[in-house]
């Protein structure tokens, strides 16, 4: 017998596919009515994009259309940090994450559906970024490859769930990790370069950048938006494709490990 | 000592201003670290150092890079002094809010205490709180971002900080006491504090504003004391500063006096509607 047949069902990503669909749609219905969601997902970017706005103004149209994909993306990510960790915290506080836990359907299959819902809803944080900048500016705002834009946007939202599952299971060791939700935020807005280039950072923040998903997928977004070179465009997919991999390697060993740690501490239930 | 002690417990009046005293310190200190169950040093660490100086940083990065006339230490200083805010929105509206939320209200209405007492005491020590969190992420940003302020004037620059957590605490009382009639705190609290930054001159400078936006602006809390802290860094007077100053304690004032008068409203109502406790 090879160790691939000795592998459990479960354990098979395939099969988990109706799980992650429905954990997405019974997400996706919980979150979309929710109001701090909401004012993660439209108000906080709206306002950031604003702010980004009237500090660029008076500059060039290519920095416009930086600051609307820039604070689409900051909308992304405070989503996926507030949310992927609120939804577990939330399981917490109300007594259900121990019987997550024990389903037959692993966790991480449960927590990627929570983690599409998320990010699919927040995708809508560009759009309106975008709409708010053609307002405020009163031009249309151009994406110059909107092709390239499109496989670049695809390509992120996959990046952004691979990254959220590597952040998902530290909340799962202790409710007191979510306190740290606040000072998470604006530094993968800068490592990332969301709304600034990285290289106003010093230069040994560099590899701390390269190693982020939302980097790649910033690089990526900025550069078809821009109308740069297609290579440069298609060297950030790839490099989005092969961190997000890495993330997802990641993910699977915390999980196991994290999961491993809460079951002995007795923490699942923890308030 | 004693005999004139005694004499003065006789009095009244003087009995109730010191009742009214120990409420006001026992309720203000009950409440802040009740809010604050989960304080731990990394807790403290995450709320009072990461969120602010992150805050600092990436805004005065993006000001850096949008190049115009305003230098970093416009929004070192802008973001610093808003950091205030933070304890005064969040940490005062959910010490208000938070008593429907822990079921406590109705001890709180029912309780003979003095009503405005009680009420101011939960901002109370949120201002001191706020005046740290300032120090410490202007501490921070000094350590670590290109600034420069070779004429600053510290008691300007403290007295702004003062009058930033004054009056941002005294917001946060109205909006703990919206906190009292929606389950969705969360999101007007963090809507209100995310406009401050874009409104009160934290980052983009008021004078850009169309006019009526300049109205808005100049109505709200932290706009002046961020003014005061930018004139006081660059080394202007005490006596220039005060003046907007003294504006943004007056308005602070007013805002505190509205959140009483709404909070009473609401305890009238819940009285009369017999619905305290509902969410």
């Amino acid at each position: 017998m090879n160790k691939a047949r000795q592998r459990h069902p479960r354990e098979h990503t395939w099969r988990n596919a109706p799980v992650i669909f429905e954990v997405a749609r019974a997400t996706f219905l919980r979150n979309v009515f929710d109001a701090f969601i909401v004012f993660v997902v439209l108000i906080q970017p709206l306002i950031i994009a604003l702010i980004a706005i009237w500090m660029l103004r008076g500059g060039e149209e290519g920095d416009t259309i930086f600051v609307v994909v820039g604070s689409g993306m900051s909308g992304l990510w405070s989503s996926l940090l507030f949310i992927t960790g609120g939804s577990l915290s939330w399981e917490r506080s109300r007594g259900t994450l121990e019987m997550i836990v024990g389903s037959p359907s692993p966790l991480w299959v449960i927590v990627t559906g929570k983690i599409f819902a998320q990010v699919a809803q927040s995708a809508v944080s560009m759009f309106v970024a975008y709409v708010a900048a053609s307002i405020v500016f009163r031009q249309p705002l151009t994406i110059a490859l909107p092709g390239w834009f499109g496989a670049s946007l695809l390509a992120t939202l996959l990046g952004f769930v691979s990254f959220g599952l590597v952040i998902a299971p530290f909340f799962l060791l202790n409710p007191a990790i979510q306190v740290w939700n606040n000072g998470l935020e604006f530094p993968v807005y800068i490592l990332a370069g969301f709304l600034f280039p990285v290289a106003l950072l010093p230069k040994w923040t560099n590899p701390l950048s390269w190693m982020l998903a939302p980097y790649w997928a910033a690089r990526a977004l900025h550069s078809a938006a821009q109308g740069k070179d297609m290579s440069h465009i298609l060297f950030s997919i790839m490099m989005l494709f092969l961190v997000s991999i890495l993330h997802i390697y990641i993910s699977r060993f915390l999980f196991r490990k994290v999961l491993k740690k809460a079951r002995v501490d007795a923490t699942l239930g923890y308030q | 000592m004693k005999t004139i002690r005694s004499g003065r417990s006789g009095s009244p009046a003087y009995r109730i201003c010191l009742q009214n005293l120990r409420i006001f310190i026992e309720g203000a200190w009950l409440s802040y670290v009740a809010l604050f169950r989960w304080l731990s040093p990394s807790a403290y660490i995450a709320a009072k150092v990461a969120m602010p100086l992150s805050q600092m940083i990436f805004f005065t990065l993006l000001g850096m890079y949008a190049g115009r006339a305003q230098g970093p230490e416009f929004f070192f200083v802008g973001n610093s002094v808003h950091v205030a805010a933070v304890s005064g929105i969040f940490g005062v509206t959910m010490s208000v809010s938070g008593e429907r939320n822990s079921g406590t209200l109705s001890y709180l209405i029912g309780a003979p205490a003095n009503r405005l007492i009680v009420f101011v005491g939960r901002a109370f020590f949120h201002i001191f709180d706020g005046i740290i969190g300032a120090g410490i992420g202007m501490i921070w940003g000094l350590i670590i971002l290109p600034v420069n302020f070779p004429d600053a004037k510290p008691v300007g620059i403290a007295l702004a900080i003062l009058a930033a957590a004054m009056s941002s605490s005294a917001l946060g009382l109205i909006l703990g006491c919206l906190g009292l009639l929606t389950r969705n705190i969360w999101f007007v609290n963090n809507t209100v504090y995310f406009l401050l930054l874009f409104l009160c001159g934290s980052n983009v400078p008021i004078d850009n504003f169309p006019p009526w936006l300049q109205v808005i602006s100049r109505m709200l809390p932290l706009t002046r004391s961020i003014l005061s802290a930018r004139m006081s860094f660059d080394g202007a007077a005490l006596n220039s500063v005060m003046p907007e100053l003294m504006i943004e304690t007056t308005l602070g004032m007013g805002y505190m006096l509205v959140g009483y008068a709404l909070f009473r409203a609401i305890e009238v109502r819940a009285r009369s509607a017999g619905s305290l406790e509902a969410i």
